[in-house]
Order: structure tokens, then C-alpha cells, then sequence
């Protein structure tokens, strides 16, 4: 018996959804999950020169119409940063 | 004034024929003239769904290529008023037919018919592009699935950068069961996701089974399908109702117990 049906809460709906609003916004933006990959390794070299975090907490996804309102991709990043580590004219 | 109506998915499998043939056959009901047309070269089965197998002679290929009038490939279902066919070959394919010769096909039909409806094979090839190009306006069949409403997208992109002014969404194969317990996308979720307007909701109904068996459309039987093709078609028509209320389909204890869950 598989226990994915035992635990099964019911919100399979849900999940469906989220995951259907990724793959649009990736297809229409020609953007797979592995370039969002790539994107995020260089930020996160890029970034480190500048703070110090948790490179585990970066989130780097596509949205659309975050960044104006006509509903374009958008490509939203969160780093959660502990302390800035250098000044830019340092 | 006639319309050319293209019912497209992208994915197959989820009800583009079975919506033709109801929808078709409820405009005719309503008093439309309309011609229903199997644009599926190689793959026909609105005929089958219809009823009408037995009683092919020529097809779409042959109307195109000259080897037979308009008149003699048009089938008329004797059971409803001004319900006709033109069926598609079954031993040819996609690219007998060009975008063009489409064209001109449907605009001949304007003048003899109120509705001309497509019936568009799956996929986004040369078969969808024959489909639509002598429409303008679509109606995009999808189910309450991610590869159903992924392919859904696509071919609304793809209707968006053609010449077809107006595109409705058909939600197939509701289950309210599934919804009502979080385990399936609702109307309104598919409605968000795809940005395009609802012109009909239909449950998932074991009817459509029997019904397709037997080559009889059921729109405006008493069944919870046929009721929901019934109201799309007067939805197409214009007339400014609602979509079918799918929780009515429920029984009256179920109905009862939720009541009290919720109070």
C-alpha cells in the first residue's frame, strides 16, 4: 500500500496549480528550471563579494507582473543577508 | 450574419468532438443553421460521435480538390432541423488540405449557414493551423489538469497571434467531488490561470459515455452534461446567463450535511 494515499490531505488542487503558474511563466519566457539554476550560482558569486548569507535561503524565481503592472516575467530574487561585508569603493 | 467557430485544445483527448457535435446539434435546436466540420484529415470521428458513419460519400478532401460539390459531401442529420456534416477523409493526411484552401472552404459555407463549426484536430501543426484559419472565433476545450491546461496556454498563445477575434474557454470533465475535497482545480483556477472568459463548465458525466456509444448527442437532456452544453450554446448565441450551477447536481442529504459542517 502506498502511504501517499494514507497521509493525502487533500490540496493535490493546490499544488497542481502553483506548479502550472511555474511552468507557464518558464514556457513563455523560454526559461527552464536548469538556466534558473545557472542565473542563481552567479548571483550568489557575484553577491558574496559584497555580504555575507546563507546561500541556502536564496530564492530566485519567475513571476509575472511583480515588477509592473503589465504582466510581464519577472525575475524576482530574495537574499536574506546577515551583514553587509564590504563598501562598493572600498 | 454566420460565424465560423474553431473548437481547438491542443492536447488531445479531452473533449473537442464531443463539444462539437453537442454544441452543433444544440444551435440547431435553438433554430440555427449550422454545419459542423471534421478538420481532422486522417483521424475522422465527428461522424462516429455523431451517428451519422454510415452515410459518408465524399469528404473535406474531396470538396478541396474539385472532385465533388459542396452539396454532395454535406451530410444532413435527419434528426435535428438544419444540422449538416461535412465529414473528413480517413485515408489522407494534414497536408492534402492547405490554410488557404481552408479558407475559402469556410467562406463558402457563410452564405447557407448561421454557425460553422471546426472540429480541430490536436497539436499545433499543420492540421491546427488547416483548422483555424478561416475562423474568427475559437473556443479553447481543456480539462482540469496541468498537461491539459499547460497545451491550453500554448494554443491561446497562438490563437492571440492569429486572426481569430474572440476566445472563450470550455472547462470539460468537472468533477465537484474532487474540487470540493482540494484534490482538483476549480473553474475559477483554470479561469486564473489561462486569462481567458468562461463560456462553459461541464461535469464530468458517464452519460457522455453512453451517449457517444450510441452516436447521440445529448445536449439539453436531462443530464448534467447535456444541460451544461445546452446552456454554452445559448451562451454562444448571446443571451446573457449564467454557467451552469454544478453544486445543483448534488443530493439534497449531501447538501443537508455540509450545511451543518458549515454552521
Amino acid at each position: 500500500m502506498r502511504l501517499f494515499f494514507l497521509f493525502h490531505k487533500g490540496n493535490s488542487g493546490e499544488i497542481a496549480r502553483n506548479r502550472l503558474k511555474i511552468a507557464l511563466i518558464s514556457d513563455e519566457a523560454q526559461v527552464t528550471p536548469g538556466l534558473l539554476d545557472m542565473i542563481r550560482e552567479d548571483l550568489i558569486d557575484v553577491f558574496s563579494r559584497y555580504a555575507d548569507f546563507d546561500t541556502g535561503q536564496v530564492d530566485l524565481r519567475l513571476s509575472r507582473g511583480a515588477c509592473s503592472d503589465d504582466m510581464l516575467p519577472a525575475l524576482c530574487a530574495r537574499i536574506p543577508v546577515r551583514q553587509f561585508t564590504r563598501l562598493r569603493n572600498e | 450574419m454566420s460565424e465560423v467557430i474553431v473548437i481547438t485544445s491542443g492536447k488531445g483527448g479531452v473533449g473537442k468532438t464531443t463539444t462539437t457535435a453537442n454544441i452543433g446539434t444544440g444551435l440547431a435546436l435553438l433554430g440555427y443553421r449550422v454545419c459542423l466540420i471534421d478538420t481532422d484529415i486522417g483521424l475522422r470521428n465527428l461522424d462516429v460521435v455523431m451517428g451519422l458513419e454510415n452515410r459518408i460519400i465524399y469528404n473535406l478532401v474531396d470538396v478541396v480538390e474539385g472532385n465533388c460539390r459542396m452539396k454532395q459531401a454535406l451530410i444532413k442529420d435527419k434528426r435535428y432541423p438544419n444540422l449538416y456534416l461535412l465529414p473528413s477523409a480517413q485515408t489522407r493526411d494534414k497536408t492534402s488540405v492547405n490554410p488557404g484552401q481552408m479558407q475559402k472552404l469556410t467562406d463558402d459555407l457563410r452564405d447557407d449557414f448561421d454557425y460553422i463549426l471546426l472540429d480541430c484536430p490536436a497539436g499545433i501543426e499543420r492540421g491546427f493551423q488547416n483548422a483555424i484559419a478561416g475562423a474568427e472565433r475559437a473556443i479553447v476545450v481543456t480539462t482540469p489538469e496541468v498537461s491539459a491546461i499547460r497545451d491550453a496556454d500554448r494554443i491561446i498563445g497562438l490563437l492571440e497571434s492569429s486572426q481569430i477575434t474572440q476566445i472563450d474557454l470550455i472547462v470539460n470533465r468537472i468533477r465537484m467531488d474532487m474540487v470540493r475535497r482540494g484534490d482538483m482545480m476549480s473553474v475559477d483556477d483554470v479561469a486564473d490561470i489561462l486569462a481567458v472568459p468562461v463560456i462553459g463548465a461541464v461535469p464530468d458525466d458517464e452519460t457522455i459515455v453512453i451517449s457517444t456509444n450510441q452516436g447521440e448527442p445529448l445536449v439539453d437532456t436531462a443530464c448534467a452534461a447535456g444541460e451544461a452544453f445546452y446552456t454554452i450554446c445559448r451562451r454562444i448565441i448571446g443571451e446573457e446567463i449564467p454557467l451552469m450551477d454544478l453544486e445543483r447536481q448534488r443530493g439534497i442529504l449531501i447538501r443537508i450535511s455540509q450545511f451543518l459542517k458549515r454552521a
